[in-house]
């Protein structure tokens, strides 16, 4: 049987004496999109910088593509296309020049890809892009994220700084594209409006561990006339 | 890939660089100005004279240059990439992540070595006109332990901008001001020449510093 794209057992996490969770294992398999959603403090960001390599947790361990995250070989990682929380990129960079620099690296990037949607954005190439607006900005850094046509998509608060028009836009265009490409995405959100018509399958985390993990159209099922957002709530508690 | 490394530290740096040969050129020019005014004046004994019976090289005042232009220069590159912790985007790239650490810093020495070597040749050429050869290579081999200082300013600085938590940044400065205290300590021409090698050393393993800093980084190490 094939490995699922994304393996995490018994993840265990500390900042100082502060735990963030215990023994949390999770799978993610191929061609599925997959939530987690979590109030803010409750390690989603802690569990992709596990995942990326930026942090080594206090115990338990993750493997993507079958490697251990703690030495991700360079041609594993051309497979996995990764989206900071905050949208960050080389902001000092310009729509062209960053294109530029991404392409070089990546054997099947999508140029087409990258500047239809700048075209959408009505951006000159030479836009800096920490003189645009969040929003512009964090459509730069997903147009980059899809012309890097990886295998896996790790979005880490991807909804952040869309607005509402815009993020549900991206939620259906990033299922037809996942869907039809057979790519793999592992995405974490606080903003839960939109995602249960983006998601296979959520994982809802609170402090300290994992409150539900099933496919999403199961959870949606438990709880009759409820969007996801109101199980969210439901599970974690009103803020 | 590595011209695009090279050019990512272009984008970075290159109003920064222009700033620092601007300066160099117009310290340089003011103090070899100097000079010619005072051997115009007095003749070109006069440095002779100053050149083998005082402790100096009469190019004192670019002595912090090279210092300033290292420290400045690793700003301008590692400042952005910790900013945001954009340091993952550059380690993401699918790239070896020490090679890449490796680029970056070895773009950011050549530019300095580039700089200094021009004004070193400058230097030379204008103070040939006045002195022996020797006399002139006793200046530029003073002025070799301002530019290692330089280098040594960029490799600190450098792994002070990537160091994640602000108690090991403390520790790297005091290292960095008792090395670089020591290049500075003499003011006696040539007193560094019998160990130059070895502080040579001592610069080139402080790129290791860069590799400490990143290990720390991907560790998660924070305040």
């Amino acid at each position: 049987m094939e490995e699922p794209v994304i393996v995490c057992e018994n993840l265990t996490h500390y900042y100082g004496n502060r735990k963030i969770y215990e023994n949390l294992s999770f799978e993610v398999a191929q061609g599925n999109i997959v939530g987690l959603l979590g109030k803010n403090g409750t390690g989603k960001t802690t569990t992709i910088n596990i995942l990326m390599g930026y942090l080594k947790p206090r115990g338990g361990s993750c493997r993507i593509f079958g490697e251990d995250v703690q030495h991700i070989s360079p041609a594993t990682r051309e497979r996995i296309a990764l989206l900071l929380e905050g949208h960050v990129q080389y902001s000092y960079m310009n729509i062209a020049q960053i294109e530029k620099f991404y392409s070089a690296f990546y054997p099947r990037w999508n140029r087409d890809a990258y500047y239809g949607l700048m075209e959408k954005l009505k951006v000159a190439p030479g836009q800096i892009i920490s003189r645009m607006s969040n929003g512009q900005r964090s459509q730069v850094a997903l147009g980059l994220i899809l012309a890097q046509n990886a295998d896996l998509l790790v979005l880490d608060d991807f909804s952040l700084g869309l607005d509402p028009g815009y993020r549900r836009l991206f939620c259906e265009y990033l299922r037809d594209y996942a869907k039809a490409e057979g790519k793999t995405v592992f995405l974490t959100s606080h903003i839960i409006q939109d995602l249960e018509k983006l998601v296979d399958e959520v994982i809802i985390m609170d402090y300290g561990s994992i409150l539900v993990q099933e496919p999403a159209k199961t959870l949606m099922a438990k709880f009759p006339g409820e969007t996801l957002e109101d199980i969210f709530i439901d599970l974690t508690g009103k803020y | 890939m590595n011209r695009m490394i090279i050019y990512k530290e272009w984008l970075k740096t290159r109003w920064a660089l222009l700033g620092v040969v601007l300066t160099f050129a117009a310290v340089t020019f003011y103090c070899f100005l100097n000079l010619s005014k005072v051997v115009e004046i007095r003749g070109a004994e006069l440095l002779w004279e100053a050149l083998v019976e005082k402790d100096t090289v009469l190019t004192e005042i670019l002595k912090y240059l090279p210092l300033a232009a290292g420290v400045i220069l690793a700003a301008c590159q590692f400042l952005p990439e910790v900013t945001h912790k954009r340091l993952k985007l550059t380690l993401h790239l699918p790239y070896s992540q020490g090679r890449m650490l490796l680029n970056i810093a070895l773009y950011g020495l050549a530019a300095l070595a580039v700089i200094f070597a021009l004004q070193a040749l400058v230097s030379a050429l204008v103070l040939q006109q006045w002195v022996v050869w020797e006399l002139v290579a006793r200046i530029l081999r003073t002025m070799a332990v301002w530019y290692l200082a330089g280098w040594a300013g960029y490799l600190f600085a450098a792994a002070v901008c990537l160091e994640p938590t602000w108690r090991m940044r403390a520790v790297l400065l005091v290292l960095a001001a008792g090395f670089v205290a020591l290049l500075f300590k003499s003011e006696v021409p040539e007193a560094y020449n019998g160990f130059f090698p070895v502080l040579l050393l001592y610069v080139v393993l402080s790129v290791s510093l860069l590799y400490h800093g990143v290990a720390r980084f991907k560790e998660g190490k924070q305040d």
